[in-house]
């Protein structure tokens, strides 16, 4: 295609010459700047993308370099080749993303529903971030559009060189991953390129933009009012138990996503119980792309057919039979599931993670059977497990956003300094992590990376910032890991009765060694967790909360599940072998104390918003939060206010209203004193005003005096002969050897209190 | 005519040499309009146009049917003022010489003795003027324009005030000539003065039987003050915004006549105005003074194509769509 129209250009110079490419100077850099800015508006979206998987360098180049080729070709080649040019360009960079994705070329052609099902799922709302290849996927996209967006415009082409531009942001905010902000800035943006265009084209000055602030004014205050545009990805479809602000939320919301949030709370509802010969940690998501604030599950899951992969070394299996108390958007298993069976298994579907999870949630009563393996590898065979991880893993568990920061990895470095063998590096920073910080639910969500955030500035923090953190420095030792979330074993009830709460809720770590498989490592101290988590619960008694306990769990006490809470006092120890080999340091939680009934009396009593109610739960806290948001609020109903009141200004210079305002006005007021003459002229011009409102207003043809005369006054109306006095005063002004200054005073005084009269209140009052 | 400069000349309180107070003029202006009006019934208006025509240093034209009383106004406003008044009937065979005047040779002394015209006037009426050929037409045209007049090389001043009152018939076009346009445009005003209704003719008539008031019509003033009259009325201050309207509605019949207002027309208009304004007891022109004076002082000026749009029709638009300063 190149060569063609290479070989044509020497002849077609001069019949190709750009459209137009000389016009009103200021007006086509504004035109220019609004397409650059529609580009960089998706070429951000995409940029954020690049940021979390890779690839920010080789975007900029990419989009650089078609800048560069755009405007060199503008004048070089027809619309017709540049768009022949952009959607080869496009072509390729989709080969190459299916290419990269493991998909032979063959096969795309030959499976063309399978790519539309997937453009579907794109545009339905599946973020751009849960692609497999999201990076390699966005360099090919990014080609087509910079180009052929900035070659029309160059040429003069806004109107049509919008489309591209706009094709590619509006595609983005269907994926959701555009976000309100960026979306109205393309949008204003390509409304600017437009209007300024056709300004350029009509030969108009940027004075006559007038009507575009108004537009954009109309454009901002809609759409930060009124939500069309979906911001964030369509929420959770079959939304997880637990109220918005507690930890399960947090950690579980979203089949494809978690999200790390500030403080939460605890809820000591019961969701399932399980009976298991084991007590294990109780799996419910997996997740491997990590954005610096949340946790993205990447790959579409496929419908349950089974049978689920096993690890590649040896393993123990397991059986358990789970059943929900209440409705479940989740499917815990205990890892790594092998089948699963029952009823729900008809709509279960299984990440690419090896995850089940029901389509539709699980009812109340609802229950599975799980059979899964438990790894059964030694610290030993850990240890000499090596690291020769295949491909597919190391590509995908390895992810760091790219603004990692150096000081983290030296961090990292010094922490795992003493350690030879990937199994050394993982048990050592889940000892640091234990011993360094604390367990509290009530922190506030940091800015920024939240694992460099964590293990550089904070003290404290709950499983997810714990969980978060140990990935991030497994990641950045070169030891593929993953995050993984779920609830702990649960208050054993009985021999093989598990059951497990809200306030279970826990993430977690997974950690690949080749050819054993994924090893859980739980980084988050035992003792503090499992404290405020007995607290929680036994006010949750004490409170009455009839589904805090199913009917076998009401006359345990809590102790005995004290034991079971702690991750490491679980007795299902030779389950887990990373933790022995790390005893935890902190002891089991003081039974003792916990069962004293004064302990517990004081501790209600004296500290009742502690925990008791999640809405009460840090009162100073949320004080600090709303006025935060009260601040945020003001600064953007500010803002808005502001776009309002230029676009408010601009429509009244529009339709003149200002002015007539002004004048409203200024038949009751005289204002400020000018020279005698302007105060005569001006006090004749109320006059004017008034009479307009009483009788007629003066023809533009019509003199002064003639119109004065011309009006059917009486001395009744109140317009007596000291109108003609202001006539005469007017005219001396105007066209004779002008007033003094008590004859425009006098004028004044006149014209105030003929306004006085005619004042809607005032006069009648009279 | 004065131009809107700040000149310490101010005829209201000091008048310069030659000047009045503006107030006297006033005065003397209703009282020649209240002299002329005791012989000629009505025509308020025109009595009031040919005064300012005269303090503005205009000539007229009249424009009507014979009998309706065109020479008696001329005659009247002449003796009020004490002036000269003298009249050329013209004829189809009139030769300019019998407007002007010829040398004759005196026998006695020897040499050629110049006998005056009946142009050597201060008010003179030219009746029918348009019964006499454009060549004896053309000798009024250097006398209206430049108050002097040329006989076989040797040049004369016209006496001060020097004001022509033509009239013209309007009844018999097939035996008149069309005034030179030029000529036209040197008259400050065209008039008509039409039929008086029949109340007027009946006092008219009650009036003329026996003496013909004309005849003991006595002056109201002299010439010397009509002089110093005029001199106030230059000095009438004409303002911008007043002289960009007159300039507007010129503008506006040149963009909708075949031939619009010339500037002498516009300085005509000025001029009117500041008479005008001077009789309103003004020392200042105003736009209503333009507005009175621009349908006399325009029409005549303005060349249509079109049959039933004549330079009246021209200038009421002008007056209706330029907007006042």
């Amino acid at each position: 295609m190149s060569t063609e129209s290479s070989s044509h250009t020497g002849q077609r110079t001069e019949s190709v010459g750009p459209d137009r490419l000389v016009g009103t100077d200021g007006v086509r850099l504004l035109a220019l700047a609004c397409v650059l800015v529609l580009t960089g508006s998706y070429v951000a979206v995409l940029y954020d993308i690049t940021q979390v998987v890779g690839g920010s360098r080789s975007l900029f180049a990419l989009v650089g370099l078609m800048l560069l080729a755009a405007t060199v070709l503008a004048r070089v080649i027809r619309p017709r080749t540049a768009g022949v040019l952009a959607l080869s360009a496009a072509g390729v960079g989709f080969a190459y993303y299916l290419t990269s994705a493991g998909v032979e070329l063959g096969v795309v052609f030959s499976s063309t529903d399978a790519l539309l099902s997937d453009t579907v799922a794109l545009a339905t709302g599946l973020p751009l971030l849960r692609m497999v290849q999201a990076g390699i996927w966005t360099l090919g996209f990014a080609p087509a559009p910079v180009f052929l967006s900035w070659y029309l415009a160059v040429r003069g082409r806004y109107g049509l060189g919008v489309v591209p531009g706009g094709a590619a942001l509006g595609f983005l905010v269907l994926t959701g991953d555009a976000g309100t902000i960026v979306t109205l800035t393309g949008i204003l943006a390509a409304i600017g390129a437009i209007a300024f265009g056709d300004l350029e084209r009509r030969g108009g000055s940027i004075g006559q933009a007038d009507l575009l602030a108004v537009l954009f004014a109309v454009t901002i205050v809609l759409s930060l009012s009124v939500t069309v545009v979906p911001g964030q990805p369509t929420g959770p479809t079959h939304l997880v138990q637990g109220e918005p602000g507690t930890l399960e939320a947090t950690i579980d919301s979203a089949p494809e996503r978690s999200g790390i949030s500030g403080q939460v709370d605890l809820s000591p509802e019961v969701r399932f119980t399980v009976e298991a010969d084991r007590g294990t940690y109780w799996r419910t998501g997996v997740y491997d792309r990590f954005t610096g604030d949340e946790w993205i599950r990447t790959g579409q899951s496929h419908q349950y057919d089974g049978r689920l992969s096993n690890p590649p070394g040896t393993y123990d299996t397991v059986e358990q039979t789970v059943t929900a108390e209440t409705r479940l958007g989740i499917m815990p298993v205990t890892p790594q599931p092998l089948s699963v069976d029952g009823d729900v298994t008809r709509d279960t579907t299984v990440s690419r993670h090896g995850q089940p999870r029901p389509e539709s949630p699980l009812e109340q009563g609802d229950s599975y059977t799980v059979e899964s393996a438990i790894i059964d590898s030694s610290p030993a065979e850990l240890r000499t497990a090596g690291t020769d991880y295949p491909d597919e893993i190391t590509e995908r568990y390895l992810q760091m956003p790219e603004d990692s920061s150096s000081e983290f990895a030296d961090r990292t470095a010094e922490i795992t300094a003493g350690t030879d063998t990937p199994y050394e590096t993982a048990t050592e920073i889940e000892r640091h992590l234990r011993t360094s910080k604390d367990y509290s639910l009530e922190v506030s969500q940091p800015a920024g990376n939240v694992a460099e955030e964590f293990l550089l500035g904070m003290d404290e923090g709950y499983c997810v910032y714990f969980a978060t953190t140990m990935t991030q420095m497994l990641r950045e030792e070169g030891i593929p890991a993953r995050y993984v979330t779920g609830y702990t074993t649960g208050q054993q009830i009985g021999d093989d009765e598990y059951v497990v709460r809200g306030l279970d809720a826990h993430s977690w770590v997974e950690v690949y060694f080749p050819d054993h498989g994924w090893v859980k490592f739980d980084p988050t101290p035992g003792g503090g967790r499992a404290d405020v988590h007995t607290d929680r619960l036994q006010e949750a008694r004490a409170n009455g909360n009839e589904a805090a306990d199913t009917e076998d769990s009401e006359d345990v006490p809590i102790d005995d599940g004290d034991g079971s809470d702690s991750p490491d006092s679980d007795p299902a120890g030779p389950d887990d072998p990373p933790s022995d080999p790390t005893p935890p340091d902190e002891t089991e939680p003081d039974n003792g104390s916990t069962d004293d009934p004064d302990s517990n009396g004081t501790d209600n009593g004296t500290d009742p918003t502690d925990a008791g109610d999640p809405a009460v739960g840090g009162t100073s806290d949320t004080d600090e939060t709303l006025s935060e948001r009260l601040v945020t609020v003001v600064r953007e109903t500010g803002a808005i206010g502001l776009v309002l009141l230029v676009g408010l200004a601009a429509g009244a210079r529009r339709t003149g209203a200002a002015t007539r305002l002004r004048r409203g006005i200024g038949r009751y007021w005289h204002g400020f004193r000018a020279d005698p003459d302007r105060d005569a002229e001006r006090a004749f011009d109320r006059l004017e005003g008034l009479l307009a409102r009483r009788y007629r207003p003066r023809r533009p043809s019509e003199s002064a005096r003639a119109y004065v005369t011309s009006l059917p006054t009486t001395d009744a109306d109140g317009f007596d002969s000291r109108v003609w006095r202001v006539l005469e005063y007017y005219e001396r002004a105007t066209y004779g050897d002008g007033v003094s200054r008590s004859e425009a005073d006098e004028a004044i005084a006149i014209v105030d209190d003929l306004a006085r009269n005619q004042l809607p209140i005032v006069g009648r009052l009279r | 005519m004065t131009d809107a400069n700040p000149t310490p000349e101010r005829s209201t309180d000091s008048p310069a040499d030659g000047a009045l107070r503006i107030s006297t003029v006033e005065r003397l202006c209703e009282e020649i309009e209240t002299n002329v009006s005791s012989v000629i019934v009505g025509h308020d208006e025109v009595i009031e146009h040919v005064i300012t025509a005269v303090l503005g240093r205009g000539h007229v034209l009249l424009d009507d049917v014979p009998g309706v009383g065109k020479t008696m106004l001329a005659r009247s406003i002449a003796t009020s003022v004490d002036c000269t008044f003298s009249r050329v009937q013209f004829t189809p065979d009139l030769l300019p010489s019998d407007v002007t005047g010829v040398n004759v040779f005196n026998q006695k002394t020897r040499e050629f003795e110049f006998q005056s015209g009946p142009v050597f006037g201060n008010i003179v009426l030219g009746d029918e003027i348009n019964r006499a050929p454009p060549k004896t037409q053309a000798a009024l045209l250097e006398a209206m324009e430049e108050e002097q007049v040329t006989t076989d090389g040797t040049t004369r001043d016209l006496p001060t005030p020097f004001t022509v009152i033509a009239t013209q018939n309007a009844v018999e076009p097939n035996r008149t000539y069309d005034l030179p346009f030029a000529e036209v445009d040197r008259f400050m005003k065209k008039l008509h003065l039409g039929y008086p209704t029949p109340d007027e003719e009946a006092e008219l008539l009650g009036r003329t039987v026996g003496d013909h008031p004309i005849d003991s019509l006595e002056a109201v003033t002299d010439r010397e003050t009509l002089v110093a009259a005029r001199e106030t009325v230059s000095t009438v201050q004409v303002a911008a915004p007043v002289r960009t309207y007159a300039a507007r509605l010129a503008a506006y019949t040149r963009e909708h006549a075949h031939i619009g207002v010339s500037p002498r027309g516009t300085i005509s208009l000025l001029r009117a105005a500041q008479a005008r304004a001077v009789t309103n007891g003004r020392d200042y022109a105003i736009p209503d003074d333009v507005q009175i004076e621009a349908p006399v002082v325009l029409s005549h000026r303005i060349k249509t194509d079109g049959r039933d749009r004549d330079g009246t029709a021209v200038v009421e638009d002008a007056l209706e769509r330029v907007p006042v300063e």
